[in-house]
């Protein structure tokens, strides 16, 4: 019996993209939640914001979609490796705080020789961390072959904590001080941000 | 006898309808009426004596009425659609919307060009053919208005807020809109029912008018779907600061080039397609041999387009990495990275059936045997390179699979699921296609010119030269810095665009006078090349529909990138899976519409409805025929003898 060719074009359509469906069905299938609003206690040491600071890296600052870590040969973007021990000397005059803030609120200003401009404003949408979650995010920094030492209570020059010291006098000693003005739970930027510097030209 | 019996029974037929409806109105209003709510009868009172439930009932009545009064307006933010959700329904209006835009903005394209040949060349059967693709037109153009009319309506029910900001900022556009869908709509109709009845020169004016003033309408609409993706021209909190800066965002240009080829290889894939289905339908010779012509020709537009269309790719892709490293990496090495994978299977399935059909197109040509020969090099080559361009960086694999190769990527393969080796193999896939036309186009013909040794010596050389350049290129991309690498894309693009610019204005000249040795004979083709034609339509408009779905879901949780974010329950990237589900259902929903718009064209060509008294229709016997879909003023004159279209 001859099929009619109708049918046989309709079956050659609804195989094709039942085919296709079928491969998109093979691919490794993950749903993409929005990222999660991270609470920052106010009582966080520096060892507890070093964890969090690497949630938020895997997590809502996207930091690892471009940045690896341990990894070695033709990369897109700077390994972050023992990134603490480079951060202290990367730049003359900048300590390794200053030199992570600066990479993640005025990321353009310094450009690691090698590599493209890319990375985008760390506190701006759209990943928007606070400053506090970019504190700790240092904190994590400074876990890649260094030892952590930001608090909650660090100033750098592109924020100050409420009731902080400005950027430039010592920081706190004891790492795990609690912040009067920041209840536990508080996850809000409440300090006025200090205005970045300008931007220095990129070495590339 | 029958036609008798047929008329008495359509006479009969037409009462007995409206009696049957007639009843059946009254039926439903009786129905309806029987089941309307009515306050039960009460005995009249002597004297209304109001009680305190009624007092009460009136109490509460005012309070509600008060408390109504009282709600002020708020603006709902999201509305839920049922079953489906709101996001899954726009997606899907969304995507049948831009597929017949895309197919009514590019048929007029090829129309104009294929008219104006046939105005050149004084060859009438070019301009039979524009005609013939024009008649997909009218039909698709109502469909299109109507999904888009859907559309808008759509947002402003499901997305309020959000559209209504989009509205905002781009308020400035719809005035222009809508004048130019106006000056659209008449283009076109006077376009499609003017043909013959202007001055060529006038109609082509037409055509050239209704090119213009679509792409115009597509210009300003991809600002509003750029300035999503890649937002400019706003504050950091959506306030507008330049219009102009927002329709000219960081991706308008590059989709709107990526878009009028992308729309130019879909429709003539889908204008292919309608060719074969009416091939497959053909009772005759010549409407076969007419159909075959038909569907290479809408073919080879669609193919033709579709060769630049990596690079128009990559120029949208590097203008998105400009925008947001963020956005190009949750593209390319992120959510969206596997995507990609499927479509290397979709893009090499074009290849593969693009070229089997050319494959199989020789054989209508006499005398093509010495060329079928490099067939099977040119599979190799396109299956080599589909499979480097398939194969993932990453690889799913068991723990203990993950401990043998050392890693997440195989020891061997990892290395070619990179961009370097993925470059390569796109590059020669497209190569090797246009080897392929290249072939096809010297069947049967043999060059007579005297520099033709070195004229193909030349030909070989710029061939093999470009192609183990792309190859070095894409090795010596393994060894360098990122910041070099990323370039190295440009050289690639650049070598095979010379090659095939070269090599194809080489051939002109190579050709020119050629002696035939051997006819083309149109419509001496296998029949499985008309399925392998709508294959080609099924899988370009998948293509479309899965990468509008990463065009769009690139955004992720966010209406405008970075500046308006989804707070609905849709915020959320869905799976592959689901997304590829979406895109297949409304894949069978637009060809089950195409499916009708070819019916409807289709139905030019039937003969007229006759009267029983008229002689019946006396099937064709061979003698000359009018072509089928000939325009009217042509009708008589050269249709009354066929001619074997063009080769």
């Amino acid at each position: 019996m001859m099929i009619p060719h109708t049918i046989r074009i309709g079956g050659l359509v609804l195989a094709s993209t039942a085919f296709y469906a079928y491969v998109g069905q093979m691919v490794p299938q993950k749903e993409v939640l929005p990222p999660q609003e991270t609470v920052i206690r106010a009582d966080l040491s520096t060892a507890e914001m070093a964890t969090v600071g690497r949630q938020i890296m895997e997590g809502k600052g996207l930091c690892l979609t471009c940045h690896t870590i341990g990894k070695s040969g033709a990369l897109r973007f700077p390994d972050l490796d023992g990134v603490a021990s480079r951060a202290a000397t990367r730049q003359p005059g900048l300590s390794d705080v200053e030199y992570f803030a600066q990479s993640m609120y005025a990321p353009d200003s310094f450009i690691v020789p090698g590599f493209n401009p890319g990375m985008p404003t760390i506190n701006k949408p759209p990943i928007g961390l606070t400053d506090q979650e970019i504190l700790c995010v240092m904190a994590a920094l400074q876990s890649l072959g260094g030892t952590p030492s930001v608090t909650l209570a660090t100033s750098h020059a592109y924020y100050t904590p409420p009731g902080g010291t400005p950027a430039g006098a010592a920081p706190p000693t004891d790492p795990g001080q609690k912040l009067p003005l920041l209840a536990p739970g508080n996850k809000s930027t409440t300090a006025p941000q200090t205005p970045p510097p300008p931007a220095k030209k990129a070495e590339e | 006898m029958n036609g008798k019996l047929n008329k008495k029974l359509l006479f009969v037929l037409g009462p007995v309808t409206g009696v049957v409806m007639f009843i059946a109105v009254v039926m439903i209003a009786t129905f309806l009426t029987n089941r309307e709510y009515k306050e039960p009868y009460r005995a009249p009172a002597a004297v209304v004596d109001p009680t305190p439930r009624t007092a009460g009932l009136a109490d509460e009545r005012a309070a509600a009425d008060a408390a109504a009064k009282a709600t002020p307006y708020v603006e709902a933010e999201y509305r839920a659609f049922p079953i489906v959700g709101s996001r899954v329904a726009i997606w899907a209006i969304a995507q049948l919307h831009l597929l017949f835009a895309a197919f009514v903005l590019a048929v007029p394209i090829f129309a104009f060009i294929i008219e104006a040949i046939g105005y050149k060349t004084k060859d009438p059967r070019y301009d039979k053919l524009a005609h013939e693709f024009t008649k997909l037109l009218s039909v698709s153009f109502s469909l299109t208005a109507t999904f888009g009319a859907f559309l808008t309506f759509m947002l402003i029910a499901l997305y309020p807020k959000f559209t209504n900001y989009l509205m905002s900022v781009f308020s400035p556009t719809f005035l222009p809109y809508v004048l130019l869908f106006f000056l659209e709509a008449a283009f076109l109709y006077t376009y499609y029912y003017g043909w013959g009845k202007f001055h060529p020169l006038v109609h082509l004016g037409l055509g050239l008018g209704l090119n213009v003033v679509g792409t115009a309408i597509m210009l300003i609409a991809n600002s509003w779907l750029t300035f999503m993706m890649s937002p400019r021209g706003v504050s950091d909190t959506g306030a507008v600061i330049s219009v102009m800066d927002a329709v000219y965002n960081f991706t308008w240009m590059p989709i709107n080039v990526h878009r009028v080829i992308a729309n130019v290889a879909f429709g003539g894939s889908v204008a292919a397609a309608y060719a074969a289905f009416k091939f497959l339908q053909a009772e005759t010779d010549e409407e076969r041999a007419h159909y075959d012509w038909m569907g290479y020709i809408g073919n080879f537009v669609a193919i033709l387009a579709f060769l630049p269309l990596p690079f128009a790719g990559y120029w949208l892709a590097k203008e998105i990495y400009a925008f947001s490293q963020t956005l190009g990496l949750t593209m390319m090495g992120g959510a969206f990275s596997w995507l990609f994978i499927i479509q290397a299977v979709l893009i090499g399935n074009l290849f593969l059936a693009a070229n089997y059909y050319l494959w199989l197109g020789m054989g209508r040509v006499e005398g093509a045997q010495p060329l079928q020969k490099f067939i099977k090099y040119l599979l190799i080559a396109i299956a080599l390179c589909f499979m480097v361009w398939a194969t993932p960086r990453s690889i799913i694999a068991t723990v203990s699979e993950v401990r043998a190769m050392g890693g997440g990527t195989h020891p061997i393969l990892g290395f070619l699921g990179v961009m370097s080796a993925k470059n390569t193999a796109v590059n020669i896939l497209i190569l090797t296609t246009f080897m392929s036309f290249l072939l096809y186009r010297r069947t049967g013909k043999s060059a007579v010119v005297p520099w033709a040794k070195i004229g193909h010596a030349a030909q070989l050389t710029i061939f093999a030269g470009v192609a183990l350049f792309v190859i070095f290129l894409g090795i010596y991309g393994y060894f360098v810095e990122a910041t070099v690498r990323i370039g190295l894309s440009v050289p690639q693009v650049s070598s095979v665009l010379f090659a095939m610019v070269s090599i194809t204005l080489i051939d002109v000249f190579l050709f020119r006078g050629a002696k035939k040795t051997g006819e083309v004979r149109w419509g001496k083709i296998p029949a499985v090349s008309q399925y392998v034609l709508i294959f080609i339509a099924v899988t370009f408009t998948w293509l479309m529909g899965l990468m509008g779905y990463v065009r769009s879901g690139l955004r992720q949780h966010w209406h405008v990138y970075g500046v308006i974010r989804d707070n609905s329950v849709d915020a959320f990237t869905p799976t592959l899976g689901f997304a590829t589900q979406v895109v297949s259902w409304t894949v069978l929903a637009f060809f089950a519409l195409i499916g009708f718009v070819f019916w409807i064209t289709s139905l030019h060509d039937r003969p007229e409805h006759q009267s029983a008294t008229a002689p019946e229709r006396v099937p064709h016997t061979g003698g000359p025929i009018p072509a089928t879909g000939m325009a009217r003023h042509q009708l008589g004159g050269v249709s009354g003898t066929h001619q074997e279209p063009p080769s």
